[in-house]
């Protein structure tokens, strides 16, 4: 779309194309197979059938590491970006452009080790972007090197003898920061959890940050074979406020009724446990937004005219 | 001991030999073996160093700048964009003047992701006030990795150790590995001029003031002047240890020649091999390998270059709106000759992104250079698609 067209833009269009699934698969997935990612990609292809996203308003953004190739796979805009920089040029194409709908995939090296200062920054503005961190709690595409998000002791390439250091927590992280909106942590291997997650992060209005626990069968396999196997260990945090998963009542009975509005009960649990939680730790609608803040003034009936003379005059014979 | 090891390994074999004792890194490919090896030696006592696992390559240079700061020998190692990102702590170790070596494996900078090589990461970073040595073999990186130590704790300035991706750095070749005696008589513990000490305070980092300013980038020109002599002591120390060296230029085959190659890092071994079979048919050409980058060795560049007709510059990178980076650097330096003394220079851009440089494509550039009447041009493409 070109400049011209953008300053144009009126934001409702009318539209009667309809997406399937088929209109959102992208390239071939070239992960391994059992990879997290994939279902990572499944329930964000469901999604966009679900709200009827429009490939041409929707752009993913991405570091660099396996998870990374995301855009590849999702057939809208993308953006392969550098490593641990995704948010930033997130940013940029939410201000320049807010009538889009931003996602942000990220691995674990990319968002809590590289890019860890604009992490922090990026929940701050609260810039309606929703960001995915694909934490497989290692360097995967670099072939197994330790990440901040390591569990101590797990050996790795940089690591030989195990990592030295308590895991660094996303969702303490994230908590602990001014002005946080949306904190979710969930599964890739509870589809329907991580399906509910991804559709409350996009409705939120400012950043939503969710974490999902990824597997890597490649080089971390081991991490989450106990909780894949004993849904007893997993915790779900339930609220009408926040997210409530029916289908899972059954195999996951271990529920503790959260209301995500709490920040101080959010953070309390977000403190390691013997269990792994899985919902809406936090969410806010009401705190401050950059991008509302500093959004340009709504162009006037005679703007818009004048501006779309403009751009057919240069069409003119 | 000779071992048959790739080149990440062969870096990874010169740092431990030289007893470094403070390592951060962070990954990246193609020069993950290296670091991955080195806290492997650390986790296992074998290499008594304090490995640092950092979160970034911009961290891991400060590092380094800060443990160098101390007095303690420094390393890290990496690629393209990770280098990209180091720029502004290698200025500050340059302009520190702290004797911290690295390795850089020669790697294509994106976006056009590409993991091959291509030597425009480490050309890029020219200004900075880094030495950089480049290498053809294994070999050649195992020892310049030690000798780079040697160099850099002479001079005080930091130095870049620089390898082909994949052809150097995955590819295992048999290195004669030296016995940790001989590297503790050629390298001893640094004893650094200026450090950070309780008992001696000093600080680093002052606001310098136009008045004092231009003399600290005299200085470092100085000391960039001096490492050029200082290169050949050590590299002559070396070879009286282990019977090895390399010269900051090599020439190969010139005597007589009408034409030279100008090559660097792996291409030159390619570039060899296509000289001897010119010269099995009896034709005036030979070869000179440029190692050492910064300083630039415009003396040897000249001699090694003298009654040459015609040069072909070899660059696999290149200055977006300049052309061949070497090709440049040489014309610069052969310019203030008497104009009967300077050869014709014709610069060829060729194997970017790791694209293959065969002995038909060094073949191309020879018929091509030596065509009559042919004008020297400096952005002279190899192989570009139409
Ligand atoms: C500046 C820079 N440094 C290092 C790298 C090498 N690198 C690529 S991906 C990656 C880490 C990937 O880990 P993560 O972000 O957790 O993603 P995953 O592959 O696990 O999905 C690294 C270190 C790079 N591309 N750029
Ligand atoms: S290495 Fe791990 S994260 Fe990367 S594609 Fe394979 S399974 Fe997935
Ligand atoms: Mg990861």
């Amino acid at each position: 779309m070109s400049a011209g067209c953008s300053l144009l833009w009126t934001g409702a269009e009318e539209d009667d194309r309809v997406f399937d699934l088929h209109d959102w698969e992208g390239a071939e997935p070239r992960w391994c197979p059992g990879c997290g990612d994939l279902s990572v990609l499944t329930a964000m292809q469901r999604l966009a059938v679900a709200e009827q996203f429009v490939p041409e308003t929707t752009v993913f953004v991405s570091g660099i590491g396996c998870s990374s190739r995301f855009p590849h796979y999702m057939k809208a805009y993308g953006f392969h970006g550098i490593h641990g920089r995704a948010l930033p040029v997130a940013t940029g194409v939410k201000l320049s452009r807010p009538e889009l709908t931003v996602f942000v995939a990220m691995g674990d090296g990319d968002c809590t080790s590289i890019g860890a200062a604009h992490w922090l920054h990026m929940i701050r503005y609260n810039i309606d972007v929703t960001a995915l961190l694909m934490d497989n709690n290692i360097y995967g595409l670099t072939k197994k090197q330790s990440s901040p998000t390591t569990p101590q002791g797990f050996a790795s390439n940089t690591a030989p003898r195990g990592s030295w250091l308590p895991a660094l927590d996303p969702i303490q992280a994230t908590l602990g920061v001014t002005n946080a909106s949306f904190v979710a942590q969930t599964a890739e291997w509870v589809p329907a959890h991580l399906y509910a997650t991804l559709r409350a992060a996009y409705h939120h209005k400012g950043f939503s940050f969710v974490r999902i626990l990824q597997r890597c069968p490649q080089y971390t396999d081991s991490i989450y074979k106990e909780a894949v196997r004993k849904p007893s260990i997993v915790e779900l945090l339930v609220h009408e406020n926040g997210l409530t998963v029916p289908e899972l009542d059954r195999l996951y009975t271990n529920q503790r009724r959260h209301d995500p509005r709490d920040l101080d009960e959010a953070r309390r649990l977000a403190e390691a446990s013997d269990v792994i939680r899985l919902g809406i730790f936090f969410q806010d609608e009401s705190r401050p937004r950059y991008d509302l803040i500093r959004a340009l003034p709504q162009r006037t009936v005679e703007e818009k005219i004048r501006l779309m003379n403009e751009e057919l005059d240069r069409y003119a014979v | 001991m000779r071992k048959v090891i790739v080149g990440n390994h062969a870096v990874s074999w010169g740092v431990k030999l030289a007893r470094a004792e403070v390592i951060a890194a962070y990954p990246i490919t193609p020069q993950t073996q290296i670091v991955e090896e080195l806290s492997e030696m650390c986790a296992s006592g074998e290499l008594k160093a304090r490995f640092i696992k950092v979160e970034s390559e911009h961290s891991a240079m400060a590092a380094c700048v800060g443990a160098s700061a101390t007095g303690a020998r420094a390393f890290t190692a990496s690629s393209s964009q990770g280098l990209a990102l180091m720029h502004e702590m290698l200025h500050w170790a340059g302009s520190g003047r702290l004797p911290i070596v690295m390795a850089d494996v020669n790697r294509a900078l994106g976006p056009g992701w590409n993991i091959w090589t291509d030597q425009t990461d480490s050309l890029a970073q020219r200004d900075t006030g880094w030495i950089q040595l480049y290498c053809e073999t294994n070999q050649e990186v195992l020892d310049t990795t030690i000798m780079a130590f040697r160099l850099a704790e002479q001079v005080d300035l930091p130095v870049m150790v620089v390898l082909d991706a994949f052809f150097l750095s995955h590819t295992a070749e048999p290195v004669d590995i030296p016995d940790q005696e001989l590297v503790d008589r050629f390298l001893p513990p640094r004893r650094a001029r200026y450090k950070l000490d309780v008992d001696d305070p000093h600080s680093y980092g002052a606001l310098v003031r136009p008045d004092d300013y231009m003399e600290m980038r005299w200085h470092l020109q100085d000391a960039m002047h001096d490492a050029v002599a200082r290169f050949d002591g050590v590299e002559t120390e070396w070879a009286t240890l282990v019977g090895r060296s390399y010269g900051a230029v090599e020439s190969y085959r010139t005597e007589d020649a009408d034409i030279a190659l100008v090559t660097s890092g792996t291409i030159t071994s390619t570039a060899r091999h296509v000289i001897d079979q010119h010269r099995e048919n009896g034709e005036k050409i030979g070869l000179v390998k440029i190692k050492m980058f910064r300083p630039f060795p415009t003396d040897a560049l000249r001699l090694a270059l003298a009654g040459i007709d015609r040069v072909a510059v070899l660059d696999r990178n290149f200055s977006p709106g300049q052309g061949g980076i070497f090709a440049a650097e040489l014309r610069s330096a052969l310019y203030d000759l008497p104009a009967e003394d300077r050869p014709a220079i014709y610069g060829y851009v060729l194997g970017l992104g790791g694209r293959d440089v065969t002995p038909a494509v060094i073949d191309g550039i020879i018929d091509h250079v030596r065509m009559p009447g042919i004008p020297a041009r400096a952005d002279l493409w190899v192989g570009v698609k139409a």
